[in-house]
């Protein structure tokens, strides 16, 4: 097990080589910075001042208060949730086909390291990365807001590591692909092909009653069902992210979901991988 | 012959092999179906002692290098069976004990020579590795290149960091395909200095290079693959030796004596003739004519030919 951690480092450290990652630190840092200097800080205080003096009054919850931020959250919850996975197909498109390039492939295994750790140690090194950036983001944005009106929530943050759920799907796809052709290109290809199949299968339902009966619907119906629900889990993340109820015994489905359909994925990429002559 | 049984007079009797490679088979299915079913290696069987090197030379195309990842599991056989130390490669603690130089090594080109070798003794779970990585790229000669990245660098280049990291950990067995590809004449002595250290330290070194004069001046055995079948395999200097040519040097002669006419053909060297026979009676008889008639014989000894002849003399025309 330990190899698989040192593959995962690895991955972490070509990522810090690399200039996508920079730029996307640097991008929500930015967005940080901006939403620091922008925000209207003082009428969001007033505001809060007001409704804790009435809540005190009344009694009432005073966490109730931080509601004023809810939109703020839900849309950082979206942009994180989709923008975040957009970017990872984009930018950790190449780390499994440039571990499987010729020439690089031959040496690790003949190093004494097991096909499955390299694509466990992969996929985990990628998935820290996917994690990092959503927390970096979801936590500057807490810390932001918490210093400045003094509410301070877990919510985002949950909702940001909710989803790496999603985005570990995705890209344990994206490890198939690379294990089948040696591509970048094809294995961002497969992310997208997921990322929107899983959008399209969370409204199913909906898409399927606009079908007439027949053969179309039957292979809508088949091929809907294979994908994750990406929308469904984006949806849940932005109502955690503003406080919004959400149904846990659906949501612990969802994630249930996610987290079969991301085991097979692996375990697809693992027996591709164990399959090859390199 | 097995390589075991015919490196016995090199000073490896008894020692138990490095390598066993039994009834090893490689076939490539191609198509869409996989149908397409293309033989690579067929039946091959041979060792290699500890402590030996051992040369795998033959045409392009012959199955060399899939020969040599058979041996690190990069690929898998057919059929057949590969050991190396007795057990089978697929064992992570095997594999530990290798060192390997692939034809085509790919570095990652944003590190360093420094942190990539840092890498590969993290995944061969080394302690302390800081000092081994100095050591083996001093040993190279890329200690002042350490801290540039991999993508500056010259295919020589990258080749030195290949090998430092197949140096790494001192491995008890040494595969290095290709290994002097891209370095410059100067590069190539260093590089044959070092593997006949690791010999000496009592590494076992594979060589798959088509630079026959390389193979031969590191090789003890060689096995020559054509077409995915092992031809000829043995030491060197057995597969190198005449059985049926001989050459014989005599002294300046005083007087004229007719040798092409009992056998012996002039060579380029003054006073040295080839007599080609596989009797020693015959061989016996021709001297003692030519030494009648007056000639005196100063040497006598098999032919030796290049590891090239004996190649062209396997492959056949």
């Amino acid at each position: 097990m330990i190899v698989t951690w040192v593959i995962a480092e690895d991955i972490l450290r070509e990522a810090l080589r690399r200039r996508w990652f920079l730029v996307l630190g640097i991008a929500i840092t930015l967005c940080l910075m901006v939403l620091l200097g922008t925000l209207r800080f003082d009428a969001v205080e007033n505001t809060l001042a007001t409704s804790r003096h009435a809540l005190d009054s009344a009694g009432g919850d005073v966490h109730a208060v931080g509601q004023i931020f809810n939109p703020l959250f839900r849309a950082a919850a979206y942009l994180i949730f989709y923008g975040g996975i957009l970017f990872g197909i984009i930018s950790c498109a190449e780390f499994a086909p440039t571990l499987l390039s010729p020439g690089r492939i031959e040496h690790l295994l003949s190093l004494p390291v097991k096909r499955w750790q390299l694509i466990m140690g992969t996929f985990i090194g990628v998935w820290t990365i996917a994690s990092c950036a959503s927390l970096y983001a979801a936590g500057g944005l807490t810390l932001i807001l918490g210093i400045k009106t003094g509410v301070w929530t877990l919510r985002p943050i949950i909702a940001g590591l909710l989803s790496t759920v999603a985005w570990a799907a995705v890209y344990a796809t994206m490890l198939i692909a690379a294990t089948w052709v040696r591509s970048a290109a094809l294995s961002a290809g497969i992310g997208g092909i997921v990322f929107i199949g899983g959008i399209i299968a969370s409204n199913r339902e909906s898409i399927l009653g606009l079908f007439a009966p027949g053969l179309g619907k039957v292979v809508f119906s088949f091929l809907s069902m294979l994908f994750p629900r990406l929308s469904t889990l984006g949806a849940a993340c932005a109502r955690i992210a503003s406080s919004q109820p959400v149904n846990a015994g659906a949501l612990a489905s969802t994630i249930g979901g996610f987290a079969c359909f991301t085991a097979v994925a692996v375990a697809l990429a693992i027996v591709s991988l164990e399959r090859q002559d390199f | 012959m097995s390589l075991s049984q015919s490196a016995s007079g090199s000073g490896h009797a008894n020692a138990p092999e490095a390598i066993r490679v039994t009834g090893l088979c490689k076939t490539y299915a191609n198509g869409l179906a996989r149908s397409q079913k293309k033989q690579v290696l067929s039946n091959l069987n041979f060792q290699v002692n500890r402590g030996q090197s051992f040369g795998i030379i033959g045409p392009n195309g012959a199955g060399k290098t899939t020969l040599v990842k058979l041996l690190l599991t990069v690929v898998r056989p057919t059929a057949g069976t590969v050991r190396i130390f007795g057990e089978n490669p697929e064992y992570s603690h095997v594999r530990a004990r290798i060192g390997y130089l692939p034809e085509r090594l790919a570095l990652p080109p944003a590190a360093t020579p420094a942190e990539f070798l840092k890498g590969v003794c993290r995944l061969k779970q080394m302690k302390n590795p800081d000092a081994d990585v100095e050591r083996q790229l001093a040993r190279v000669g890329m200690s002042s290149d350490s801290g540039k990245r991999i993508k500056i660098f010259s295919k020589g280049m990258k080749q030195r960091v290949g090998l430092a990291a197949a140096l790494l950990g001192t491995p008890d067995l040494l595969v290095l395909d290709e290994p002097t590809d891209g370095l410059d004449p100067i590069g190539r002595a260093e590089f044959r200095n070092i593997v006949l250290e690791e010999k000496q330290r009592g590494a076992t070194v594979v060589l798959n290079s088509h630079l026959l004069s390389e193979a031969e001046r590191i090789c003890e055995a060689v096995a020559i693959l054509v077409r995915g079948v092992i031809l000829r395999k043995g030491l060197v200097r057995d597969l190198c030796t005449s059985k049926t040519r001989w050459r014989a040097r005599f002294a300046p002669l005083s007087a004229p004596v007719a040798m092409s006419e009992i056998g012996f053909n002039e060579t380029d060297e003054p006073g040295v003739y080839s007599y080609e026979t596989d009797d020693p009676a015959v061989l016996n008889q021709s001297l003692d004519a030519v030494r009648n008639a007056g000639a005196l014989l100063i040497e006598l000894g098999p032919e030796l030919k290049s590891l090239e002849e004996v190649l062209t003399e396997a492959v056949g025309p």
